[in-house]
């Protein structure tokens, strides 16, 4: 059985690793990200209501519904964990220790396998795909609704967008260079739909993206890439974005070398688990604000 | 050595004890809740409720310096954004209460209506009224300048006999 949903509230951390990274990601999007953890703490911040009683009503609602397999929110939870899921032994092990002090990536180089380009454009492409299929679960519009989604991305705010900017920045800009859009294109065409099956990520979660075979879930992720690629180039544009400037803000805490970009992300990719941490957050926060509207 | 051997069982026995004490974190409160739902042929959702796109047509539209933007369409229920200059000001909601027929009980103690339907306030922040004894329409706000006047001025702009014909 799948946890309590107040469990994997109550459980995110308030200040590890990946914490760290997206607190250093916080110049992308000043103030928008707070890491609001807990989950009667979260019912409190999304509804402004502090009444015990009916803070016990929203989240008793909000249980229910998340427990209904129906509904669709465990799907979405599943996706953000299995999506970020790392294998690597380089992770909240080897860290826990280093929390306070800054982690020198050269330490850990012999630990690290950078991703060559295709399978970081495939990386970045399945996290998108899953965002667009774990909004659609959780906002209950159809599965393949990609308009729905491309709209509804003007209006991300708080956990949804800091997760989308950690996207650009960790799993974009730094891998694959500030042209990531055109070099993700060119990948992806190449791209045949043998090569997607023997990705261990994509095997995971195939069952959960449109299509009814391999090609097909490879044209559907090509059109989610080609629909977001010009909310994602505006992004960097307007902000005016690039590795240099996201690798700085994060040196307060990693030790980085300019020329080992592909390292570090490789590093961050097998360190945090950003994806689950601000998925979670999204989650409960639909499901609190559809359970205070329900009772 | 025997001293030794006498205390040292009850003593071992104590840190035992101890330990495990501190081991298993007190319930939650959402734990009964938790055991309800997770119970065999427990649903969330009736099967006969009403789909959310269903309620969409009845909500306010944008009007007036406020833009109103669908936010969620799940099986009985629907929410949108209540938007002021770019701000969410209010959440408006409509949710079907053949799921969750408790959430229709505290309108028996209403002594409000709009347009002839049951109102109540909930909480600091919310607002709710009953159509057709069935459908829970609600106007929740999110900034505290969106005071319970502008939520009655809002319930009162949802299509309240459209939503009361879906019955």
């Amino acid at each position: 059985m799948s946890k309590p949903i107040f469990e994997l509230v109550d459980e995110l951390p308030t200040d590890n690793f990946t914490v760290k990274v997206l607190r250093g990601l916080d110049f992308v999007i000043p103030g928008q990200w707070n890491n609001l953890v807990g989950f009667k703490n979260t019912i409190r911040e999304v509804t402004g209501e502090t009444d015990a009683d009916l803070i016990q009503q929203i989240g008793d609602r909000a249980v229910w519904l998340y427990n209904d397999k129906s509904q669709g929110y465990q799907r979405a939870m599943w996706l953000y964990q299995t999506v970020d899921r790392t294998d690597s032994a380089l992770g909240a092990a080897a860290l826990a220790n280093k929390v306070g002090e800054k982690v020198p990536l050269l330490g850990f180089l012999s630990n690290i396998t950078p991703k060559a380009d295709k399978a970081q454009t495939i990386d970045l492409c399945l996290k998108l795909v899953v965002e667009v299929v774990a909004f659609c679960q959780i906002n209950g519009i159809p599965g393949d609704s990609l308009g729905d989604f491309v709209r509804s991305l003007a209006d991300y705010g708080g956990e949804s967008l800091m997760r989308m900017s950690a996207l650009v920045c960790l799993d974009a800009l730094i891998p694959l260079g500030p042209d990531f859009i055109q070099k993700a294109q060119g990948m992806l065409g190449d791209l045949s739909p043998k090569e997607l099956e023997s990705n261990g990520t994509f095997s995971s979660i195939k069952d959960s993206i449109p299509g009814n075979n391999a090609a097909k879930k490879l044209d559907f992720i090509g059109q989610s890439f080609d629909s977001v690629q010009g909310w994602m180039g505006g992004f960097v544009r307007d902000r005016d974005l690039t590795p240099q400037k996201v690798t700085s803000n994060l040196t307060r805490f990693v030790e980085i070398a300019d020329d080992k970009l592909d390292y570090l992300a490789a590093f961050l990719d097998m360190s945090t688990n950003y994806y689950e941490h601000t998925g979670t957050q999204t989650l409960a926060r639909r499901l609190i604000e559809r359970a205070v509207a329900e009772i | 050595m025997f001293r030794l051997k006498k205390f040292l069982a009850p003593l071992l026995l104590s840190l035992l004890l101890l330990i495990t004490a501190c081991d298993s974190a007190p319930p939650s409160d959402f734990q009964q809740a938790q055991q309800e739902s997770t119970q065999r042929g427990a649903r969330a959702v009736d099967r006969e409720a009403v789909a959310g796109g269903e309620f969409n047509k009845f909500f306010p539209r944008s009007q007036a310096g406020y833009e109103v933007v669908y936010a969620q369409e799940k099986k009985g229920f629907a929410e949108a954004k209540l938007k002021r200059e770019g701000r969410d000001v209010a959440m408006l909601a409509v949710s079907d209460t053949v799921s969750n027929p408790e959430a229709a009980q505290k309108f028996a103690n209403s002594t409000e209506q709009i347009q002839g339907y049951p109102v109540v306030a909930q909480g600091n922040t919310a607002t709710a009224l009953l159509v057709a004894d069935r459908f829970q329409v609600k106007v929740l706000s999110r900034d505290p300048e969106f005071t319970e006047g502008d939520r009655k001025t809002w319930l009162g702009k949802f299509d309240l006999s459209g939503l009361a014909r879906l019955k």
